[in-house]
């Protein structure tokens, strides 16, 4: 068996590694655009090999495949996948995990995301206007927009989003001022180049509350959940800092978080799964791959749709992929024949911790960040009991390696108890450092025990108050009263 | 004392000059007299100071005109002294810069003069010291040789023109320092967290007593600069905080209240009719007196005008017109009862003997018992606070016994100091007990 892995970063290197642990003894091959030193190891390792060039690009991709003659194609990221890789490897008669062109498109374009959970009344879905003009955007925030989200219509990277809470009358000028300063950023920088899209500016209601993360298998009938993922996207402890690809994430012994209950859990299952049904329903394709549902815990619906994946999240993969027992190769082919309700997926019963460490100026300035001798001690990394999974960092030829700019390793521990976990990641610390004394930081606090409190505090205050509105018939309803106008109810129904 | 603020944009877009004026009118009761607004815009400081409160001071096109992604903020209790533009400081060079600082900047002055800087007035001095060690190297590098140099108590906001924000807490944390969030567009610190509630953000944490933060526009970072030596101003949570703020971890308001039932336990509770409060800070204090003894609270007084701190005016004159117009009583809540007044502090006896006073001879109140919410004040504030003289404290001068037929109160008592230190609920050696005891945290000086 011969498995073709596309991609470069730690999320690809913790599949790499669960593909590697298969009884089948696979054979991995690499697709990337980096030399990642961990994947690349477990190529060799594993008699494979890796080949390097634009790992986004169907070409390269359906190359590499044809070269290696592989049995089995797994997508790691997005973007190849909106580039319509799957539909490539798949017109060669290989298996592939990760979604067509038309089913990605459920990441892709968080437009048609949207219309898709209203079309078929899916419930966690949020009220939403589309711009396919930047005009058209700055005219209704002027008229309407309170409290939004401002994205992108396109997945463009994870970049790009502005959720701006405006309640304060007081400040609402100055918002005011950055919602259309934004919206003008996303037409002229993070839109820029992409003509694969028609919408180009999303404004959604904003909505508050903890957020996870539900990562999935399906075979575009039944679905393959892992335990719940939490990711924590500000830059520094005490989510205080810019937005990141995120800095580190946990997950729970079992399949729920320490703030989610099995009821929250089993609705959040049910809305991806609905979420692919309908997908097939529309394009008469069957979603075959990673699905994963960012969620948030809101007042409107208690379990809501932030944004779709296409794929595992990064850091979120890299927290379940180790726990999985099951053979993934032996999932990867219930996915290819359909079959994947016959799998059942067991899981290691332990918490986790990952914490991703970056170079100074990421998220910023990934200019300043990128190019610096990075030293990671991975030898003694495992001997404390964690493990390394390397992100953007390239193989230099003399065995070095250089920052890429972006979040350079993750550090994954399993255990018991949380901040336990966390603690032992910490000691890792200093064993990630740059050679040229260019900082390198990470959060302290993922895992630890005065951040859970906050986000079970934060759940508890959402949950009452979701369950509250579910009594009164308010769930994905909003009743005003405007003078002159009277009663308005805003029903999802 | 001062209320100071930063704020630090994620975001170039982002104007954060309404954010400081916002966040200042939430800290304007620690200072009245003199406010100030900096602001940088990615090429320049722009620095506007001036006379009065904040609302009065800054119009829409002072703030139109103070574009910066990052600001700082200051109100004062003195009025502008010398140059109109006192406060904020500003140093010209060679890192220029503009600095809000609360407390007092002691040991500044010297260490600038021996430097061979311009030294002013003490926030000046510290303004020109931090620019000339930022210019020798790393930012947090220069807050502990300028920390070396502050003997008071003293908390600072920087920014500077190469974009930077850097705040300090003094390490005897005298006074009070949190840093905010909002989502992923700007961070905060303040005085107090009622001025983050006010723009919105989210409190995240006190600084630590000796802790520093510094903001780039690619990083943020915090260094414990100096070894906490924890002296938590208890005066704080008796007076000068507002109710809504948290401070090292304690609920302002939940302190109040303890310390309203804690009167109740200690002294007689008498055969009073109702409780009443001296507007506003023993508001607190009076309800949960009243929920601990079952005796009916009342409303006793409205305000006139805006929201004076009457005790810490200039002069005795406005002293005596801030409480007069604070304090109009209302008759019928007080004629012929027997009442329970409750105050926050009686630092010269002028006040609340005049209160007593109206209440019995013109309101037609039976009786009149007295409980103050601190302990007595008797001596001053090495720190900034405005506490007067020590021979201007009557607190210093006569027993309790004989402040009551000072302000001529049936029952007169304080609140005592093992009460105040319960309720605040830090530990004793945590807090700065000065004004209480005289005694001080500075290297076990007496003043």
């Amino acid at each position: 068996m011969k498995v073709l892995l596309v991609g470069e970063g730690s999320r690809e290197h913790a599949i790499a590694s669960a593909i590697c642990r298969s009884p089948q003894g696979p054979k991995l091959y690499g697709a990337m655009r980096l030399r990642n030193p961990g994947i690349r190891e477990l190529c060799l390792r594993s008699g494979g090999d890796l080949i390097l060039g634009d790992s986004m690009d169907p070409g390269f991709i359906s190359k590499a495949a044809d070269r290696f003659s592989v049995d089995f194609v797994f997508i790691g990221p997005e973007e190849p996948l909106f580039r319509g890789a799957a539909n490539a490897i798949e017109g060669m008669g290989i298996p592939c995990i990760g979604a067509r062109r038309e089913a990605a498109e459920i990441e892709m374009s968080k437009a048609f995301m949207r219309r898709l959970m209203w079309k078929h009344k899916i419930p966690g879905r949020l009220r939403f206007q589309a711009f396919r003009d930047l005009e058209d955007a700055l005219a209704y925030i002027e008229e309407y927009a309170e409290s939004v989200a401002i994205k992108p219509a396109r997945q463009a990277g994870g970049k790009g989003v502005k959720v701006i809470a405006d309640f304060q009358a007081y400040l609402s000028k100055e918002k005011g001022h950055v919602k259309t300063e934004h919206a003008r950023a996303i037409e002229t920088k993070y839109m820029k180049g992409y003509t694969d899209i028609e919408d180009r500016i999303l404004i959604e209601e904003r909505v508050e509350g903890p957020e996870y993360t539900i990562q999935m298998f399906t075979d575009g009938d039944s679905v393959a959940p892992f335990p719940l993922v939490q990711d924590n996207k500000n830059a520094y402890d005490m989510d205080i800092g810019p937005e990141t690809g995120g800095m580190g994430s946990i997950s729970g012994r079992g399949m729920l978080l320490p703030f989610i209950t099995q009821e929250e859990y089993e609705a959040s299952v049910d809305i991806v799964r609905r979420c692919v049904k309908a997908l097939e329903a529309e394009l008469g394709v069957k979603y075959k791959g990673v699905i994963s549902g960012q969620m948030m815990l809101t007042p409107l619906w208690g379990p809501t749709i932030i944004e779709f994946y296409s794929r595992f999240g990064d850091p979120e993969g890299v927290n379940v992929l180790p726990l999985l027992k099951t053979d993934i190769v032996e999932v990867m082919e219930a996915i290819a024949s359909g079959k994947l309700h016959k799998v059942k997926m067991e899981f290691e019963e332990a918490a986790t911790v990952v914490k991703c460490f970056a170079p100074r100026g990421y998220p910023e300035r990934r200019d300043l960040a990128a190019g610096h001798p990075v030293r990671i001690d991975a030898g003694s990394i495992r001997a404390m009991g964690c493990d390394v999974f390397y992100g953007s960092v390239d193989l230099t030829p003399d065995r070095g390696m250089i920052t890429g700019g972006s979040r350079i390793c993750e550090v994954f521990a399993k255990g018991d108890d949380l901040s336990e976990i966390s603690d032992r990641v910490e000691r890792c610390s200093p064993l990630i450092s740059c050679s040229d004394g260019w900082g390198v930081f990470h959060r302290s606090d993922i895992g630890s025990a005065p951040l859970l409190g906050r986000r079970i505090e934060q759940s508890n205050l959402i949950r009452d108050v979701y369950r509250y509105r579910m009594g009164k018939g308010l769930v994905g309803t909003e009743v005003d009263w405007i003078p002159g106008k009277g009663k308005i109810v805003h029903s999802a129904w | 004392m001062a209320g100071i603020i930063g704020l630090y944009g994620y975001d170039t877009a982002w104007k954060m000059a309404r954010f400081a004026y916002y966040g200042l009118m939430a800290l304007q009761h620690r200072g009245q007299e003199s406010c100030g607004i900096s602001v940088y815009d990615g090429e320049r400081i722009l620095c506007e100071g001036r006379a009065g409160m904040v609302d009065q001071a800054f119009g829409e096109a002072e703030l139109e005109g103070l574009r910066g992604w990052v600001g700082i903020g200051q109100v004062d209790p003195e009025p502008p002294m010398g140059r109109p533009r006192a406060k904020p400081s500003f140093a010209k060079g060679p890192v220029g810069l503009s600095l809000v600082c609360d407390g007092s900047a002691a040991g500044a002055a010297e260490a600038a003069r021996e430097r061979g800087l311009s030294a002013g007035d003490p926030q000046g001095a510290l303004a020109e010291l931090l620019s000339n060690g930022l210019a020798e190297g790393d930012p947090l590098d220069a807050v502990e040789g300028v920390a070396e140099a502050l003997k008071g108590a003293c908390n600072f906001i920087a920014l500077t023109e190469r974009g930077e924000m850097i705040a300090y807490r003094g390490e005897l944390g005298v006074k009070p320092m949190v840093v905010g969030n909002f989502g992923f567009d700007y961070g905060a610190i303040a005085s107090e967290s009622c001025a983050l509630d006010v723009i919105g953000a989210d409190l995240k944490a006190d600084l630590w007593p000796g802790e520093a933060y510094l903001f780039t526009p690619w990083s943020i970072e915090r260094r414990r600069i100096k070894r906490a030596n924890p002296k938590y101003c208890a005066f704080e949570y008796v007076y000068l905080a507002r109710p809504d703020s948290i401070m090292n971890g304690k609920s302002v308001y939940e302190v109040r209240m303890r310390i309203g039932e804690r009167l109740a336990s200690e002294s007689g509770i008498g055969d009073v009719d109702s409780v009443l409060a001296v507007p506003e800070t023993a508001i607190p204090f009076a309800m949960s007196f009243s929920n601990a003894t079952g005796k009916p609270i009342g409303m006793g007084f409205v305000q006139t005008g805006r929201r004076v701190r009457s005790a810490i005016r200039p002069t005795q004159f406005e002293r005596l017109v801030g409480v007069q117009l604070k304090l109009n009583p209302i008759r019928s809540a007080m004629a012929g009862k027997k009442v329970m007044l409750i105050d926050d502090s009686v630092v010269r006896g002028t006040t609340t003997k005049n209160t007593v006073k109206v209440m019995r001879n013109r309101m037609g109140a039976k009786e009149v018992h007295v409980r103050i919410g601190s302990p007595r004040i008797v001596s001053p504030c090495p720190f900034g606070i405005e506490v007067p003289d020590k021979d201007e404290l009557i607190a210093a001068h006569l027993s309790e016994e004989e402040v009551g037929k000072v302000v001529e109160a049936d029952t007169f008592h304080w609140l005592s100091l093992e009460g105040l230190v319960d309720a605040i609920g830090l530990p004793r050696g945590d807090l700065c007990l000065g004004c209480f005891t005289g005694e001080y945290p500075l290297h076990g000086d007496r003043i």
